[in-house]
């Protein structure tokens, strides 16, 4: 973009993402919740930083995710950051919920929206407090949810098929990571903007754990492509 | 009369180290009518006494709902308690629309005593005339707080603040150590007991005069109504904090 003077002067709004994450996929299981996004950091088509860590560990048994414009997402890790950061102000012990995040950020979004400068975001909360599962999903719009899943963006679409034949949510979390580890590989498929490297992280009682980052299975050696490999075409 | 040289403003110290404008403050406190605050492990009750202008009035009430989790009784000048009590409840209302919890109550506290500070500082302003004892219930457990003109608080166990309070202190100081595990209906007896203490030969603890606040873990701030005072003003006749020990 020709940095242009004038237009700098006024206050821009944002219209449509640049720097975009894919899909989140969030799961609830017999004692905790857990999130899976894959590494990709999109500019338009291109598949521009593949190796980006996009789980935020807001406070010990809280994490955020979200899929959208990335420096939203960078810029509203700073916001949350500054609420926790709070109870060392006031020097109380008092560290906000998950929920409390979430309702948080479900303001946040909503002031944006109202200003039509909105955060570019599907965000994911997901936590574990007092003994219950916390799973919240705030969109681009401040529309607040809770549910015991969760997914944004093209997995909302390829995704819930699956969820809802292979999920439930009083199964363990192998289950859990298994099933969206198999979403991933859908939305690899299928979902242009879809990376093959992705990121678990869940949240139980002892509070927010992140794994290291992942590749999702995925087969390309068919027979058929092979052998297409081989054809020789029009030539014969 | 040494003192009047140094009293006239906030930003004047005297010799000693004193601020006279805060410590006139904190008398305005001790002339208002006795409010007390005790809490157990689930409970904090509030109780006070409230005193009518003439026979021709109302009553003054002294405790104030702030949130369901939290309440406050006054002692001092009503018209700046006012001014505190709608602000505590606005910062209640603003952290329950941006978070959807309630606020907590140490920080709510804080927030009022830099408020209150705020006003020690400044030679155009004065301080505020009364005192504050805040009950509240959030996740770190049940709380009393006493807020000063100082702008100093305090946590308790049991406190009692306004005109004759150390009678009810005396009280509180002999019998605290079995507040924690006394039920709601001992804590508040021992409550009018203290306030029992702390009024005039001439005069009695009535379903009028006295207001009695109860907050709990799953319990709303409430006040007793005029049926349940009587009860209670009736239960206190044959209390005796002696029989709570024997149970114990």
């Amino acid at each position: 973009m020709i940095f242009n003077p004038e237009f700098s002067a006024q206050q821009q709004h944002t219209t449509s993402p640049i720097v975009t994450g894919g899909s989140v996929i969030a799961l609830a299981y017999k004692g905790g919740v857990v999130v899976g996004v894959d590494t990709l950091c999109s500019y338009g088509s291109m598949a521009d930083f593949k190796n980006v860590e996009k789980i935020a560990q807001v406070s010990k048994n809280t994490i955020y995710v979200s899929s959208g414009e990335f420096s939203d997402f960078q810029q509203v890790v700073r916001e949350l950051a500054k609420i926790d950061r709070s109870a060392l102000q006031y020097d109380d012990g008092v560290h906000p919920s998950p929920r409390d995040y979430g309702n948080y950020l479900a303001r946040l979004s909503y002031k944006r929206r109202c200003k039509i400068n909105p955060l570019y975001l599907q965000n994911v909360i997901a936590g574990f407090h007092n003994g219950e599962r916390y799973l919240g999903l705030v969109d681009i719009y401040g529309t607040y949810l809770e549910s015991n899943f969760v997914t944004t963006g093209f997995a909302s679409y390829f995704c819930k098929a699956i969820i809802s034949n292979y999920w439930n949510d009083n199964c363990t979390l192998d289950q859990a990571k298994q099933v969206i580890r198999e979403c991933f590989k859908v939305l690899f498929c299928r979902d242009c903007r879809a990376h093959d490297v992705i990121q678990l992280a869940y949240v139980d009682e002892q509070g927010a754990h992140l794994e290291q980052p992942e590749r999702v299975e995925t087969k390309w050696d068919f027979s058929g492509f092979k052998n297409r490999a081989n054809e020789k075409l029009h030539t014969q | 009369m040494l003192k009047h040289l140094y009293d006239t403003d906030c930003v004047t110290w005297s010799p000693q180290g004193k601020l006279f404008q805060v410590e006139y403050a904190m008398e305005a406190v001790k002339q208002g009518s006795i409010c007390l605050g005790l809490k157990s492990n689930e409970y904090v009750v509030l109780c006070s006494l409230k005193r009518q202008p003439s026979e021709l009035a109302g009553y003054q009430e002294k405790q104030f709902k702030i949130d369901d989790h939290m309440a406050i009784a006054i002692a001092g000048l009503t018209a700046d308690a006012r001014v505190l009590c709608k602000y505590m409840r606005t910062e209640c209302l603003e952290y329950k629309y941006t978070y959807e919890s309630h606020h907590p109550v140490g920080r709510l506290v804080f927030k009022v005593a830099e408020k209150s500070q705020h006003k020690t500082q400044s030679g155009a302003k004065r301080p505020y005339g009364v005192g504050l004892l805040v009950a509240g219930i959030d996740p770190n457990g049940v709380h009393l707080f006493e807020t000063c003109p100082s702008g100093n608080y305090y946590e308790y166990k049991c406190q009692a603040i306004g005109s004759r309070s150390q009678a009810a202190r005396t009280y509180f100081e002999s019998w605290f150590h079995l507040f924690e595990k006394s039920t709601l209906e001992q804590l508040i007896l021992h409550g009018l007991s203290a306030l029992k203490k702390a009024i005039m030969e001439d005069e009695e603890l009535n379903e009028r005069n006295v207001e009695v606040g109860i907050l709990g873990k799953n319990q709303k701030f409430i006040h007793l109504n005029a049926q349940e005072l009587k009860d209670y003003i009736v239960k206190l006749e044959t209390f005796n904090a002696n029989t709570q020990i024997q149970q114990e």
